[in-house]
C-alpha cells in the first residue's frame, strides 16, 4: 500500500446507507482539500444483500480507489467475510459485535445501539461517519457539523447516535490516521454527471431515455436539471421510441442526446441506422455493463465496443469516441455533439459503469466545452441533402417557407424517395465524402492521450485508463499509456508509430476486441493482453503485479 | 390546392383509396390556414407501406421514419417545438403491428398530434397479408388458410389509450374527410382519424360503398363513445369521442419552447459552476 494513500471501505446490506457514507466520506477528504476517488459496488436489488462503498483520497490525483483499505466498517457478518482480505497491513476493521464475536478487529454493538434510535436503518451509515471521524483526528463538534449538513432527517438523534459509537472506538483507534491537508477544495463528480454536464454545455436541448443501469443516472440528473436548463427530458416507453423521438427533435433543430447501456442499444440499432440515412446528428451515450443479454446489470465490462463499431445496418459513418477520465467525459461529451452536428451523422460516446457512476474530485474548465452549431442554409431554392464538396448539407429548420424533406429511403438531394441507380450511387457517394472528411478534421484535434514516456507501451481505452494510470503510480512503472479518445474513425496517424514497440493492452472484454481493433486497423500486436471479465474495476495493485509479471 | 403537390411520381395503384386522403388533406391545408395556422409550421410524418407514399407527393416539410417508428418521431418533434403542428400518417400495419406502442403511448400521453390511419385492412406493399384490422379468415400470402386472428377494434382501442378526439372517415366521402382532418388538427391533444380506405387489387368500392353508414350523433361521454364503438359495425364513420384534457408538453414543461426558449451558452455556464459549487 502506498503510504500517499487512504483507503475507507464500508460494507452492508442495501438501504442501510451504504453509498451515503462513502460520500459523506469523500466530502469530508475533499473539504480536506484532497483528491477522492469514490466506487460503489452493488447488487441488482434494493433491499439486502451485500453493497459496498469504497473510497480512496490522496494529496495528489488519484485515479482509482483501491481494494486494500486502511479502514474497514462492516455493518454485517457477510461483510466482514467479503473483505477479510481486503485489510491493508496496519489497517483497522470494525466489525458488527451483535452479529459476531470472535473475528479480529473492533467490535461494536452496531445493531444494539441503532436499535435505540428510529430510522433504524440509516443510522449504520452515520456509525460509518462517525468511526472514520475518529480515526482521521475529527474532534466530535466537527462529525457533528457533518452529520447536521448530510442527514438531515432526525438530526438529535443522528448526532447522539454518532457520539455513541465515535465513544466506543475513539480510546481504541482513535487519530490513528490523521490526514494531511491538500490544496484546495474540488468538487465530487460522476460520470454521468460530466457527461450530462458537457452536453447541457454544448446546446443540449432535449434527452431521451429508458431506464437501464448504468445509464439511468444521466436520465434522472438532466429531468431533475430539465428546468433549469430549460431541457425537455422524457422517460418514453421503449429505447425504440427514444431514439426515434430523439431523431425527430433533431429534425427541429434540437440538439438531442439519448443514453442506454448495451441491451437497450441493442433495440436502438434500427433507429441508429435511420440516422445514419436521414444524416441526423444524435449523440447515443452507450455505458457498457457486462453481457451479453441481461448480463450482470450494476457491474462493469467493456464488451460491447465491436457492436458500437459496426451497429445499424447499412454503410455510413457513425463517431465513437470513449473518455478516459471523468474529466474528459465533460469535453467529450461536448465535443461528440458539435462533431455530430457537424457531420450530420450519429455518434456514440462509448464509456461504462466503472467510469458513470464512479465519483472523483475533478478540476474542470468549464467554458472549454464546445458549442454545438451546424452549417446553416442561406436564402432560397432548399435541398436537404444538396451534395457538396465535404458531402455536408446545409441544415434548415422549421418553420420556413422551404420545404424540408428528410428520408428514411433512399432519396435524392430534395429528400423525395428514389431507387434510380444513379442517384443512388451519387447518394452513397455524398454520404461517404464526410469519411474523408472527418478523417481531415480530427487531425487536428486531440484524439489521443499519452501519458508518460518509455516501453513498454500500454494500450487501453476508456475507464481502464484510469486503473492503468493509478497501477503505474503504485508500481512505480515506467511505462507510456496510450489511450485513443476516438475509436471511430480510429486515429491511425497517431498509433502507427507504436507498431514496433513492445506493446501490453489491457481491457474489460474477453475475447480481446479492444486488442482487435488495435490490430485489424492500426496493426499493433501486442505482446502481452490483460483482460479482466469478472464485472468488477481492475484494482490498481493487482494490475500493477500483472504489467510488472509480463515485462 | 396544386402547388401542394411535389413532382414526384405518383406509384399508387389507379383507383386507389389513398388519392381519396391526398385530396382531402390538400383541401384541409388552407381551410387550415383560414384558421390562421401557417403552412410553414404544418410537419408531416409517415412510415412506411402504401399509405406513407403521401409524403413523396405532399410538398410539406416532414420526416420520413421507419416502419412503425413515426409516431415517435413525430412525438419528438413536438416536444422539441411545440409551435409546431404535427400530421402523422400511418397505415394498420404501421401503426397497429410494428408501432402500436408507439401509438397507444402517444394517446396515452395526450400528445398534440394529428394522427391519420389509412386503414385498407391488408398489407398491400408487402403483397396482401392479413392486417392489425383485416377480418378474421382473410386469406393472404402468410395466411393461406384465412387469418386466425380477430381484428382490433380501433375505436375502442384508441377511447381507452386515452385519445381526446377519436373519429372515421371514409375516402370516398372526401368533403366529410376533409372536414374531419381540419377538426383533428384544431383539436388540442392526439387527434385519431382512421380512414376507410380500399386497396383496389384486395378490396372493391362497392364493398365500402354499400356497407358505410354515418353516425348519427356523437356520443356525449366517454361511456357513450364506447358503447357507440363496440356496438356500430366497423363500417361507421363520424366522430365518436371528443373531450379536453392536459397535453403532454404543456405537462412537461408548461409554456416553454426548448427550441425558441433556448438559453444561452453562457446562461448555461454559468448555472453549471453553480452546480459544480454545490458538490
Amino acid at each position: 500500500m502506498k503510504n500517499d494513500v487512504f483507503t475507507f471501505l464500508i460494507g452492508g446490506k442495501a438501504g442501510e446507507g451504504v453509498k451515503k457514507a462513502g460520500s459523506v466520506a469523500a466530502h469530508i477528504f475533499s473539504s480536506k482539500g484532497r483528491h477522492v476517488f469514490q466506487m460503489d459496488d452493488y447488487m441488482s436489488l434494493i433491499r439486502g444483500g451485500h453493497n459496498f462503498s469504497v473510497v480512496s483520497t490522496s494529496q495528489r490525483w488519484i485515479s482509482s480507489h483501491y481494494m486494500k483499505a486502511n479502514l474497514i466498517v462492516n455493518f454485517d457478518k457477510r461483510s466482514c467475510e467479503t473483505h477479510i482480505n481486503d485489510v491493508d497491513e496496519g489497517g483497522i476493521v470494525i466489525f458488527n459485535s451483535d452479529e459476531q464475536e470472535d473475528v479480529e478487529g473492533i467490535g461494536v454493538p452496531l445493531s444494539s445501539i441503532a436499535k435505540k434510535y428510529p430510522l433504524k436503518s440509516l443510522m449504520y451509515g452515520v456509525g460509518a461517519v462517525a468511526v472514520l471521524a475518529s480515526v482521521i483526528d475529527f474532534k466530535k463538534e466537527e462529525m457533528n457539523q457533518i452529520i447536521k449538513a448530510e442527514y438531515p432527517r432526525g438530526i438529535e438523534d443522528n448526532i447522539s447516535f454518532a457520539s455513541e459509537i465515535y465513544d466506543i472506538v475513539n480510546p481504541k483507534c482513535g487519530s490513528k490516521f490523521p490526514l494531511e491537508r491538500g490544496d484546495y477544495k474540488r468538487p465530487i463528480i460522476t460520470g454521468n454527471e460530466a457527461i450530462s454536464l458537457g452536453a447541457v454545455a454544448s446546446g443540449l436541448d432535449t434527452y431521451y431515455g429508458y431506464p437501464m443501469t448504468p445509464a439511468s443516472s444521466i436520465l434522472h440528473f438532466l429531468a431533475k436539471q430539465a428546468e433549469n436548463f430549460g431541457l425537455a427530458v422524457v422517460h418514453a416507453e421503449s429505447e425504440i421510441a427514444v431514439i426515434n423521438m430523439a431523431i425527430g427533435s433533431v429534425f427541429t433543430g434540437a440538439k438531442s442526446m439519448v443514453g442506454t447501456s448495451g441491451g437497450g442499444f441493442a433495440l436502438m440499432t434500427e433507429g441508429f441506422s435511420l440516422a445514419g440515412m436521414t444524416e441526423t446528428p444524435l449523440l447515443v451515450i452507450l455505458s457498457q455493463r457486462p453481457g451479453p443479454a441481461t448480463g450482470v446489470p450494476t457491474y462493469t465490462e467493456q464488451a460491447d465496443l465491436s457492436f458500437a463499431l459496426s451497429a445499424g445496418h447499412g454503410d455510413f459513418l457513425r463517431i465513437v469516441a470513449s473518455p478516459g477520465t471523468i474529466e474528459e467525459a465533460y469535453y467529450l461529451t461536448a465535443e461528440m455533439l458539435d462533431l455530430v452536428w457537424k457531420f450530420q451523422t450519429p455518434g456514440i460516446l462509448l464509456t461504462e459503469k466503472h467510469l458513470s457512476e464512479s465519483s472523483i474530485t475533478v478540476d474542470i474548465e468549464i467554458e472549454k466545452a464546445k458549442w454545438a452549431e451546424p452549417k446553416m442554409h442561406q436564402g432560397e431554392n432548399y435541398k436537404r441533402y444538396l451534395d457538396t464538396e465535404d458531402g455536408i448539407s446545409p441544415m434548415l429548420f422549421p418553420p420556413s417557407k422551404e420545404v424540408i424533406k428528410w428520408n428514411s429511403y433512399e432519396h435524392d438531394e430534395f429528400g423525395i424517395t428514389t431507387e434510380n441507380a444513379n442517384i443512388i450511387e451519387k447518394m452513397h457517394d455524398k454520404r461517404n465524402k464526410k469519411i474523408k472528411v472527418i478523417q481531415d478534421y480530427l487531425k487536428n484535434l486531440n484524439t489521443v492521450n499519452v501519458y508518460g514516456n518509455g516501453e513498454p507501451i500500454i494500450f487501453s481505452y476508456g475507464s481502464t485508463t484510469m486503473s492503468v494510470l493509478e497501477a503505474l503510480k503504485y508500481g512505480n512503472i515506467e511505462a507510456t499509456v496510450v489511450q485513443p479518445i476516438y475509436l471511430n474513425p480510429i486515429p491511425v496517424w497517431n498509433l502507427e508509430s507504436y507498431r514496433e514497440k513492445e506493446n501490453i493492452v489491457v481491457e474489460m472484454s474477453s475475447t480481446g476486441q479492444f486488442a482487435s481493433l488495435l490490430k485489424e486497423k492500426v496493426g499493433i500486436s501486442p505482446k502481452a493482453e490483460l483482460r479482466q471479465y469478472n464485472g468488477r474495476p481492475f484494482d490498481p495493485i493487482d494490475i500493477s503485479n500483472k504489467i510488472k509479471e509480463v515485462l | 390546392m396544386e402547388n401542394l403537390k411535389t413532382s414526384a411520381e405518383i406509384t399508387w395503384c389507379p383507383g386507389c383509396g389513398n388519392f381519396g386522403i391526398f385530396t382531402a388533406i390538400r383541401n384541409a391545408i388552407p381551410k387550415l390556414e383560414n384558421k390562421g395556422i401557417k403552412r410553414d409550421s404544418i410537419i408531416i410524418t409517415a412510415g412506411i407501406g402504401c399509405h406513407a407514399k403521401i409524403f413523396d407527393y405532399l410538398n410539406l416539410s416532414g420526416f420520413y421514419g421507419l416502419h412503425g417508428r413515426n409516431t415517435s418521431n413525430s412525438e419528438g418533434i413536438k416536444i422539441a417545438n411545440p409551435d409546431l403542428k404535427i400530421i402523422n400518417f400511418s397505415g394498420d400495419a404501421n401503426g397497429l403491428a410494428e408501432g402500436l406502442a408507439h401509438t397507444m403511448f402517444a394517446a396515452k400521453r395526450n400528445q398534440d398530434i394529428t394522427f391519420i390511419l389509412h386503414n385498407n385492412s391488408v398489407y398491400a406493399l408487402t403483397t396482401g397479408q392479413f392486417s392489425p384490422l383485416a377480418e378474421k379468415g382473410w386469406k393472404g400470402p402468410s395466411t393461406p388458410k384465412g387469418s386466425y386472428e380477430e381484428p382490433f377494434n380501433s375505436m375502442t382501442l384508441m377511447i381507452e389509450a386515452g385519445a381526446t378526439f377519436v373519429a372515421r372517415g371514409f375516402s370516398g366521402d372526401i368533403e366529410h374527410l376533409t372536414n374531419l382532418i381540419v377538426q383533428g388538427v384544431e383539436h388540442e391533444g392526439f387527434s385519431f382519424i382512421e380512414v376507410l380506405q380500399p386497396a383496389v387489387p384486395y378490396h372493391k368500392w362497392a364493398e365500402y360503398r354499400e356497407r358505410v353508414e354515418y353516425l348519427e350523433n356523437e356520443p356525449e361521454t366517454y361511456f357513450k363513445a364506447i358503447k357507440a364503438a363496440k356496438e356500430k359495425h366497423k363500417f361507421t364513420v363520424g366522430v365518436f369521442y371528443r373531450t379536453l384534457r392536459p397535453i403532454y408538453h404543456k405537462e412537461l414543461y408548461g409554456e416553454h419552447n426548448p427550441i425558441t426558449k433556448r438559453l444561452s451558452k453562457e446562461t448555461r455556464l454559468e448555472k453549471i459552476r453553480k452546480i459544480l459549487e454545490s458538490k
